[in-house]
């Protein structure tokens, strides 16, 4: 076999080593307990931005009609119970099922004043 | 440590500097993206082009080689986190394209560190390698970075 050809196979087995690697997830972690469960904070930062960041900023910042959620020392199950029921001028179920999930997940990260 | 703590840890460390991972991952990328720039801009003054760029010479081969590093640096992170916790995913084209790039990116990565070291292939072969793996980190950039300043949120 030709020296030329080296570097396309080594490269291709690179390529299905991520594949395998992308498709074990090793690092996953698993769905936490709580009102929250299943909610994955990664994907609620992007639903949190679209449907909340008008009213308590972007990164829940604060600036808008609603309250600063950054270091409010919330934990995702009263999230989720505040969105599920409003509260002031937040109508109930602004966000529902798994989008609810992960948002509440997303604003008790942000909201810990650990960060 | 329990395996699926190591996702809680990330995203510790990166929210230390970072608002969220994923804004984390969307400036590295950025970074890396920047400093392929600098490659393909140096790699063409290394071959003649770009004259308009200071002469050809310890500088320029210098500068393409800590641009790469630098930027292979800043990839390890979001590479991490794309392929061992959130792992392979088609939910639409998007994200479809972006995990298609990401599979193919370090390979891309090795085969051209391969053919730089090997001065008997043909002349195309670097200049080659190097275009196809600039082009996979744009693409990546496009189908994640972009995407996430563009409709989430432009910010740190």
């Amino acid at each position: 076999m030709p020296r030329a050809w080296l570097p396309v196979l080594v490269g291709a087995a690179v390529v299905v080593s991520t594949f395998v690697l992308a498709q074990l997830q090793v690092f996953a972690p698993s769905a936490p307990a709580g009102a929250a469960a299943g909610g994955d904070s990664y994907r609620g930062e992007i639903v949190f931005e679209r449907e909340c960041a008008r009213c308590h900023g972007s990164g829940g910042e604060g600036g808008g009609v609603g309250p600063r959620l950054a270091d409010a020392g919330l934990d995702a199950s009263r999230v989720a119970a505040v969105v599920e029921q409003g509260r002031g001028v937040m109508p109930p179920g602004i966000v529902t099922g798994q989008e609810l999930a992960d948002v509440a997940a997303y604003i008790a990260s942000i909201s810990s004043p650990s960060q | 440590m329990p395996l699926a703590d190591v996702s809680e840890t990330y995203t510790d460390l990166v929210t230390l500097v970072f608002s969220s991972t994923i804004a984390a991952k969307a400036w590295l990328a950025t970074a890396a993206v920047a400093l392929a720039i600098v490659q393909v801009t140096t790699a063409a003054r290394i071959y003649g082009r770009l004259r308009f760029l200071p002469e050809r010479g310890a500088a320029i081969a210098r500068a393409h080689r800590w641009s790469g590093r630098l930027a292979l640096l800043c990839t390890l992170p979001v590479f991490f986190h794309c392929v061992t916790i959130l792992g392979w995913q088609t939910p639409n084209a998007r994200v479809a394209l972006h995990s298609l790039a990401g599979t193919f990116v370090y390979g891309v990565f090795v085969a051209k560190v391969l053919i730089v070291r090997d001065r008997a292939l043909p002349a195309w072969a670097l200049p080659t390698a190097g275009l196809t793996l600039a082009s996979t980190l744009l693409v990546l950039w496009l189908s994640s970075s972009l995407w996430y300043f563009t409709t989430v949120r432009f910010g740190f």
